[in-house]
């Protein structure tokens, strides 16, 4: 029987070593050992393309880490800083007993409900109490909070009048978290970090935690919108799961699920330009940008919901 | 393809000065670092995820990096390392027996191998090279491969016979 050519018999292993069978058979074949060798180390090259992309996004993030000295951003606080919208008075009291939270800031808004400002750690919060609110509606949102022992801040949650929403359990993903809706609604994922790489270490105590229906669609937008800078992605069986992205100094983290759309305020030194970025990227507009008493301060919603407003306080000198 | 200590340290030096220059140190050390993740984990798409989160975890801590001597990347062998573990821990595929945090010989020798291929494999012919990316990076089959470059099929084979034969040549010559 006439042998079969090299590149017929080449073209077979690269068949097999690309999909993940056995080769070996051509270690036998004196002729297609060498080049087999190469190409089972050849399954290890790197693509190009991601080499490119991984060094733009570092590129990306190292422009933002020259910027993270933004001097829009108040002092205390930091890129993005969630603005939870209550009915009434309670939510403070609650993080006080529950997360050892600090008031730092309390004044009458022009709504006539109090705008408070609270510290968690190294994380601020703002809550907006009665009142009309002006555009930001009254809602839940979700929060990620990373303490020393989660399952005491757990109890403690639900001793300051939280509900329960999953007991304290070490999870897949490398921390130890148990899960509470505060009296209004919101979800804290209570969660103490298992290991020294888990994400918990490059997160603030507060960060945001998004949710959509197609969370990949809007992963894209965010980094389209707000120049996110996506920092990591987990996807399972081709579906996006997880995604971790910056923004300043500052981190979101995105699910797939339910939206539970909440409101932030971003510090930037040119609102105007963020505010149409945003418009640009397909949201629509809540607040046309204006000079406000608090700063320069323009907002937008996307089309989950969420609402973003992009601030820059007086004290930022141009 | 090594790079001598003071390199290292003038590299280190000016990343800390201005975070724009840390892209010097991923452009000498990125394909060292997915080799070494490659090797463990025997994955692409793993490899990609942890030799991404590899530089940017470096990126984030570069400011703390104290130079004492030690190469670059020796301390990125050290992240990857520790992400490896951690990615198996999460796979519940923790092996019994722990790995070195740096390579050992035989995956010395493993990548210093590949990256000598790795930098032939950009020195090809540009359709040759584009078989490579097409068959073992995107995993195509030898009939999409065709399709995408507009050959037959028999000609896409010998163009990857010709890659592969050009690879040989070169390899014994390098070492």
């Amino acid at each position: 029987m006439a042998e079969r050519p090299l590149f017929d018999r080449l073209d077979e292993t690269v068949d097999a070593i690309v999909g993940r069978r056995d080769a070996t058979a051509a270690l036998r074949d004196a002729e297609l050992a060498p080049l087999a060798r190469l190409a089972a180390d050849l399954r290890h090259y790197p693509g190009a393309e991601f080499r490119a992309r991984l060094r733009a996004t570092l590129q990306r993030r190292t422009t933002m880490t020259t910027t993270a000295m933004n001097p829009a951003v108040r002092e205390g606080f930091s890129t993005v800083t969630p603005y939870i919208r209550v009915p009434g008075e309670g939510l403070v009291a609650f993080l006080v007993q529950a997360f050892d939270a600090t008031e730092t800031f309390s004044t009458r808004g022009g709504g006539g409900g109090m705008h408070r400002e609270v510290r968690i750690g190294d994380s601020m919060v703002m809550i907006g109490e009665g009142g009309d609110g002006g555009v930001m509606p009254v809602r839940p949102s979700a929060f990620h909070l990373f303490v020393a022992d989660a399952d005491v801040t757990y109890r403690r949650a639900l001793a300051a009048g939280g509900t329960s929403l999953g007991e304290p359990a070490d999870r897949p993903y490398g921390e130890r978290s148990g899960f509470v809706a505060d009296p209004f609604g919101n979800h804290w994922y209570i969660a103490t970090p298992l290991g020294p790489r888990s994400v918990g270490h490059a997160l603030r105590a507060v960060t945001p935690f998004l949710h959509a229906p197609d969370a990949a669609a809007y992963d894209e937008f965010l980094q389209r919108a707000l120049g996110a800078v996506e920092e990591m992605r987990q996807d399972e069986g081709g579906e996006f799961r997880y995604a971790r992205l910056r923004v300043g100094d500052a981190a979101l983290e995105l699910g797939t699920g339910e939206a539970m759309p909440g409101s932030y305020m971003l510090y930037v030194m040119d609102p105007d330009g963020s505010y149409a970025q945003a418009l640009a990227a397909g949201a629509r507009s809540v607040m046309p940008v204006s000079d406000e008493p608090y700063g320069r301060v323009g907002g937008v919603e996307d089309a989950v919901g969420n609402q973003w407003f992009f601030t820059r306080p007086p004290s930022a000198s141009r | 393809m090594t790079h001598s200590i003071v390199d290292d340290r003038s590299l280190v030096q000016a990343a800390q000065q201005d975070p724009a220059r840390f892209v010097d140190i991923y452009d000498r050390y990125v394909d060292r670092i997915y080799a070494f993740v490659s090797r463990r984990t025997g994955n692409r798409t793993d490899a990609e995820d942890i030799t991404s989160q590899v530089f940017e975890q470096a990126l984030r801590t570069i400011g703390q990096f104290e130079w004492r001597g030690v190469p670059i990347s020796a301390w990125l062998f050290r992240i990857a390392s520790n992400l490896i573990a951690d990615h198996f821990r999460a796979q519940r595929r923790a092996s019994d027996q722990a790995l070195p945090e740096l390579p050992d010989p035989g995956e010395v020798a493993d990548i210093d191998r590949r990256l000598a291929l790795f930098w032939h494999v950009e020195r090809l012919p540009e359709l040759q090279r584009r078989v490579i990316q097409l068959r073992f990076v995107e995993e195509k089959s030898i009939r999409d491969v065709a399709t995408a470059l507009e050959r037959s099929e028999g000609a896409v084979k010998q163009l990857q016979l010709r890659a592969l034969e050009s690879l040989r040549k070169s390899m014994g010559q390098h070492g």
